[in-house]
């Protein structure tokens, strides 16, 4: 069976914390609490995504895109935003959503297929839980999510608003027109946007070297007159300080930023797919030598920011917070059928009215089709 | 205008001179409505519907962009999201496709993903239809495409009366519209347009012309073309301007081809599939034992829209009305 080869990518990238845990740079300026967050945040991520994944084994879950092994990316890119702005992630941020808040239960209940109207019924977002930092709907088809991130940024930049729209793109979808569509209008209208490349290097079965004859991802955005950085996606300290500064840069009327963050996919595109079909599984032993939360935690454990003792109170912690989403996610009911009509268009229509009548008839067992007038069954 | 509540004076305008007027008016009141396209700035739209507007409104209001449909649309997604009431232009509805994945993947579904968290409160101005000797890119009416879709109203106005209140209600609704406006029918025509503001429905269809004989379905281009044919049959037609193509006001049509007992279907689009198959459907649905005749199609043929040598033999016009109500008034069981 043929597979791919793979290209590694250049190191040649910046870098804070190297493989091993040991600072190769500088690191920012956070406090022991800030960056006890941040690992916590990416040992939740991944216990939740393996909780999902064992729940998609057992048919509760029907499909999940997990970020593991790349978690450092959405987090680092999702941390230098503020209370405020604006966040429009894919499917394989959570980490970033994780960060500030974006409620477990809520992404498991949708993770479940239940209707968005039927989570906002069971599970209502209060002031309590609403997040800080606005997060659009996941967007499915890559790259459509890129020129709607232009457009919030021209709104704060036109409203004199010092707001920030931060967005993300695969390696893949750098491929699509949206990519180049959002970058032109981005560089042309010098809006206070961010946009994050998470290069994992595969887009489900093709690797990035059939993407682009580009030598880096990041490169890419100087076609259109926008400065880029290019990271180690794996280092939570170079990803969030790259993305600080773009965000810093957004804020202060400098324009927009691209960051080419490197990272690598060691685990499926999501749980319809399997890897060793197309690739080398062997690669992924290189790259799990540069897991983001394993040098991070070696470098806590050495600074003396995390214990032993702290990372099993820790996981005790995560466990139960993740069992207690789980539990509130399968306490939402099943969404009532005639949900997939909801929040179309404003008023009901004649054709609206009459397909509901239609279905509501169906789920009785009744024939929907005796109306030979129009107006009505009764 | 059936359900027209204006009274009071009444100016001569043309369709451009009322699309113009109308985008003033409705972004003098509100400051969150942006145009954005290209060639609607300093130049004011290829056919002068933005013009003077960058002078009154400056470049932050009346916004060139780079020529990219999908750009644009995506972009003015973006601005909805985030409450501005956007107007992007579309110039040729022939270049609207690559646009198509925004429309399917964020303009149509984002209120529907979101569980009614987001809207998207723009509205798409779609240049369409031919009969102006441009070229072949330049004059389609592919609105089938948009009305197949759920998640956007589709709205297409008959003249500059109609075209006042339908676009400043489509502006000020919360629901995405596409507003569809005929080239044609930007210059040939003019009509008194009252002066004082006035919204119409964006769901309502209007009884153009009442008659007990036939009904004859039709809107944009093709009204005044059907007012003809009406005129020149020896039938009472009844016209229907639909004026909202999505959502599609059944109840007005069932109640008119109730009465009459005839429907003819007229519209520029394509046959197949065009909004006319849908009518049609309908009609055969709820109104079957009524019917006197077949219902009618009365359309453009199955071709991409041919060189403008031509244009006039694909184009529905009031003798190829004539002949559809002729038909239909014609049959015998």
């Amino acid at each position: 069976m043929a597979l791919w080869s793979e290209e590694r990518p250049s190191e040649d990238f910046y870098r804070v914390l190297a493989p091993d845990g040991t600072l190769v740079g500088d690191p920012p300026d956070l406090d022991d609490d800030e960056l006890r967050e941040l690992y916590w945040t990416m040992k939740l991520t991944r216990a939740f995504e393996d909780k999902a994944l064992r729940m998609q084994r057992s048919g509760e879950v029907s499909i999940i895109s997990r970020c593991r092994g790349e978690e450092a990316t959405p987090l680092g890119a999702a941390a230098a935003l503020s209370p405020g702005d604006w966040c429009f992630p894919l499917y394989r941020q959570r980490s970033g959503l994780v960060y500030w808040g974006v409620p477990l239960d809520r992404q498991l209940a949708n993770l479940m297929g239940a209707e968005p109207e039927t989570i906002d019924d069971h599970l209502p977002l209060d002031d309590a839980t609403e997040p800080p930092v606005n997060f659009s709907p996941g967007y499915v088809p890559l790259g459509a999510n890129l020129p709607n991130t232009v457009g919030s940024a021209l709104t704060d930049k036109l409203n004199d608003r010092d707001t920030v729209s931060l967005t993300f793109v695969g390696d893949g979808s750098t491929s699509q027109g949206d990519f180049h569509d959002a970058l032109n209008f981005a560089g042309v209208f010098e809006v206070p946007a961010v946009f994050i490349c998470q290069n994992n290097q595969w887009a489900i079965s093709v690797p990035a070297h059939r993407q682009t004859a580009s030598e880096t991802f990041a490169e890419k955005s100087d076609a259109y007159g926008v400065p880029n950085e290019r990271v180690d996606g794996n280092d939570i300290f170079a990803v969030y300080e790259k993305a600080t500064e773009a965000v810093e840069r957004a804020r202060n009327g400098e324009g927009p930023t691209f960051v080419e963050c490197v990272t690598y996919r060691i685990v499926e595109h999501n749980t319809a797919d399997e890897p060793s079909v197309y690739r080398d599984e062997e690669q992924r032993e290189y790259w799990l030598e540069r897991d983001p939360i394993d040098r991070y935690e070696a470098y806590l454990l050495a600074e003396g920011v995390l214990t032993d003792e702290d990372i099993d109170a820790m996981e005790d912690e995560i466990s139960e917070e993740v069992a207690s989403a789980v539990a509130a996610a399968r306490d939402v009911p099943e969404s009532a059928p005639h949900r997939m009509f909801d929040n179309h268009l404003r008023g009901e229509s004649w054709n609206e009215s009459h397909q509901r009548a239609e279905l509501e008839r169906e789920l009785d067992g009744k024939n929907p089709f005796v109306d030979w007038t129009g107006e009505g069954f009764e | 205008m059936s359900d027209a509540q204006v009274t009071g004076e009444t100016t001569e305008r043309n369709l451009v001179e009322t699309i113009n007027e109308t985008l003033a008016a409705e972004m003098r009141t509100d400051d969150t409505v942006r145009l954005l396209g290209y060639d609607i700035g300093p130049i004011g739209g290829v056919y002068r519907t933005t013009e003077g507007l960058i002078d009154e409104f400056g470049d932050e209001r009346v916004i060139d962009t780079p020529l990219s449909e999908n750009g644009i649309l995506g972009t003015a997604v973006g601005m909805a999201m985030r409450g501005e009431r956007v107007v992007p232009e579309i110039q040729f509805m022939g270049f609207f496709y690559p646009a198509f994945g925004q429309f399917m993947y964020t303009l149509v579904k984002m209120r529907e993903r979101s569980g009614g968290a987001v809207d998207v409160p723009l509205t798409v101005r779609m240049v369409c239809g031919g009969g102006v000797k441009s070229s072949e890119y330049h004059s389609e009416s592919t609105e089938s495409y948009l009305v197949h879709t759920p998640g956007v109203r589709v709205v297409y106005p008959s003249g500059p009366r109609e075209a006042k209140g339908l676009l400043a209600a489509s502006i000020r609704h919360d629901d995405p519209v596409v507003f569809m406006e005929h080239k044609k029918l930007y210059r040939t025509h003019r009509e008194p347009v009252p002066d004082e503001e006035y919204t119409l429905p964006l769901d309502r269809a209007r009884v153009a012309r009442e008659g007990e004989d036939v009904t004859v379905v039709t809107w944009g281009a093709m009204v005044r073309e059907a007012e003809q044919a009406a005129d020149a049959v020896d039938a009472d037609v009844e016209i229907l301007d639909l004026r909202t193509l999505s959502p599609l006001d059944i109840e007005t049509v069932l109640d008119s081809v109730k009465k009459t007992g005839r429907c003819v279907v007229f519209h520029e689009a394509r046959r197949t599939l065009g909004l006319g198959a849908e009518l049609t459907a309908v009609v055969n649905e709820y109104a079957f034992d009524r019917l006197l005749a077949p219902v009618q199609r009365a359309t453009g043929y199955d071709v991409h829209f041919p060189g403008n040598q031509i244009e006039g033999e694909y184009l529905p016009d009031a003798q190829r009305a004539k002949y559809a109500i002729e038909a239909v008034m014609g049959y015998e069981f």
